[in-house]
């Protein structure tokens, strides 16, 4: 079921464009994933999502207009000097909760977040991992159903990592849907069902998440050669099943690791010159890599 | 209503919590502490001097009320609030108990120390916290339209914030010579009305009503800016 859909959002900062017509759709209980250069407009998109800024044009249709949408900003967690507790407390009155709902959630955010025992400790005493639990407990005080998260892993240690991404998997399990941006190759791997990708600040590209699964040290080959490209192309993608695509004098083939050297080989004595060589990660360095274009390895 | 209850509460709660608090309002009580130290004092002079304090101080007190929270906290907090109006004017308001406190401390002091050589009398005590609280009011909206809310680049604040109220204290010198010619003095803040009222003699009995449409018009004033202030937030960015 789709819980909302943008359509057509832009957005520019003075002479600045940031975002340039992006649509997409979000699903109930699906994960989607941000990902691009720094600038990219990744958090501007995640705040025009949440209602902090409006776009200059397009729409934003939602499921129902009373959905609630939960965000956790890019930030260093709050220096208040609030316990847990008295802060979801400040975040539920001034969202207007009525104090027994208002109750009844926080205890239950505490379970979920397993921070029952430290309720009363000021957040300020809190590690880094507990802090940024509790930014997103006052996001999910109201109950949520689309939760944004904008680099939620950012500065934490792996132990918090994992914390966070188990009670993101038992978010999405409780039917949530969640946006998020992040850097973190395992998070993207673990998490996302989608993977967007924003490129030059305007184009949005869209790849299903099923590299995580089948593409375990792939390896990019750009090859320019003398010999016959549709040669060339016929043989990588019959014979070894590869992903290809050919422009004028180049050919850009994606292999299995396992057929890799014997390709190379093949292709060099077919008279191709290799012009690079480079791994495919999962995740996030597989957008890096095959969108940016990241040289690891030059011939 | 129940927002903005809990908004209020909210930033009063993390103001008065928050170290930032504890500068200005010490150096208030100290300073009008100093100015009774010795006795006895004038009624109405020295209530006109701590008033012009307090103006000052609530500069500062406006800034940290305003600057509390970090940037990430400010989204969270406007999407609670769900709406930008509420959520600046809980901040004014904040800043106006502020003021209006520091205005009971300082017309009281003075009293329960028993530092004036005449008899206090009711008339005094209204002159002196509408001085205190009116001139408060007045730091409040002017000082507001030089926080991060507006002013793009923070290191602006503190000059601006500055600038506007000596700016607004000095214009008291100079209004009868150049400012009453041009009408000028109708644009600018009315600091300079207070300190008339407040230069009157001790013996007053009854206020004037033109006490009162002086103070009205420095209310009216600060209610124009604080409207300015709330336009001009109306556009500005909430994530920067």
């Amino acid at each position: 079921m789709q819980i909302m859909e943008l359509q057509k959002i832009s957005k520019r900062y003075k002479r600045r464009e940031i975002l340039n017509e992006l649509s997409f759709k979000v699903q109930r209980s699906e994960i989607v994933a941000l990902v691009g250069e720094n600038g990219s407009g990744k958090s501007t998109l995640l705040k025009i999502i949440a209602g902090l800024i409006e776009p200059d044009s397009g729409k934003i249709n939602k499921r129902n207009k009373k959905m609630k949408i939960g965000y956790v900003p890019e930030i260093p967690p709050p220096a208040l000097p609030f316990t847990i507790s008295s802060y979801l407390e400040h975040m539920g009155r001034i969202s207007g909760m009525g104090k027994d709902l208002l109750r009844e959630r926080i205890n239950h955010l505490l379970k979920l977040f397993e921070l029952q025992d430290s309720c009363n400790t000021k957040i300020g005493h809190l590690s880094k991992g507990m802090k940024q639990k509790v930014v997103i407990m006052q996001a999910m005080l109201e109950k949520v159903e689309l939760l944004i998260l904008d680099e939620p892993l950012s500065g934490l240690d792996y132990n918090s990592q994992k914390d966070l991404e188990t009670l993101l998997m038992e978010l999405k399990r409780n039917g949530m849907s969640i946006i998020f941006t992040c850097h973190e190759t395992k998070l993207l791997e673990a998490l996302a069902d989608r993977i967007f990708f924003l490129k030059d600040k305007k184009i949005m590209e869209e790849r299903p998440i099923l590299q995580k699964n089948i593409t375990k040290n792939k390896l990019v080959f750009e090859i320019h050669s003398e010999v016959s490209l549709e040669e060339l192309s016929s043989y990588l993608e019959i014979h070894r099943q590869s992903e290809v695509t050919q422009e004028v004098n180049v050919i850009e083939a994606i292999l299995e690791q396992q057929h890799t050297d014997e390709v190379l080989v093949e292709i060099l004595e077919k008279g191709a010159s290799v012009k690079q060589l480079s791994p495919v990660y999962n995740g996030q360095e597989a957008f890096n890599n095959h969108f940016i274009g990241e040289q690891v390895w030059r011939n | 209503m129940e927002k903005l209850k809990g908004l209020f509460l909210y930033y009063l709660s993390n103001y008065l919590r928050s170290y930032k608090s504890i500068l200005p309002i010490f150096l208030y009580i100290f300073a009008v502490a100093v100015n009774y130290g010795y006795t006895p004092n004038p009624i109405l002079d020295s209530y006109s001097l701590t008033s012009l304090v307090l103006f000052f101080v609530m500069g500062w007190i406006v800034v940290t009320v305003f600057h509390a929270e970090d940037f990430g906290q400010r989204q969270i907090t406007l999407l609670h609030a769900k709406n930008k109006r509420k959520y600046y004017l809980t901040l004014i308001l904040v800043c106006m108990l502020m003021g209006c406190l520091l205005s009971i401390f300082a017309v009281a002091y003075p009293i329960i120390m028993n530092s004036f050589g005449v008899k206090v009398h009711l008339v005094h005590i209204i002159m002196g916290f509408l001085s205190h609280f009116i001139l408060s009011v007045l730091a409040i909206s002017l000082s507001a339209i030089f926080t991060r809310e507006v002013v793009k680049n923070r290191a602006n604040t503190w000059w601006g914030v500055l600038s506007i109220l000596i700016f607004s204290v000095v214009i008291v010198s100079v209004k009868e010579k150049i400012l009453y010619v041009s009408g000028l003095i109708w644009l600018l803040p009315p600091v300079h009305l207070s300190l008339e009222i407040m230069g009157a003699d001790d013996g007053i009995k009854t206020i004037p009503l033109i006490y009162f449409l002086q103070f009205g018009w420095i209310v009216v004033y600060s209610i124009f800016l604080v409207g300015l202030f709330l336009i001009l937030v109306r556009y500005r960015r909430l994530d920067q």
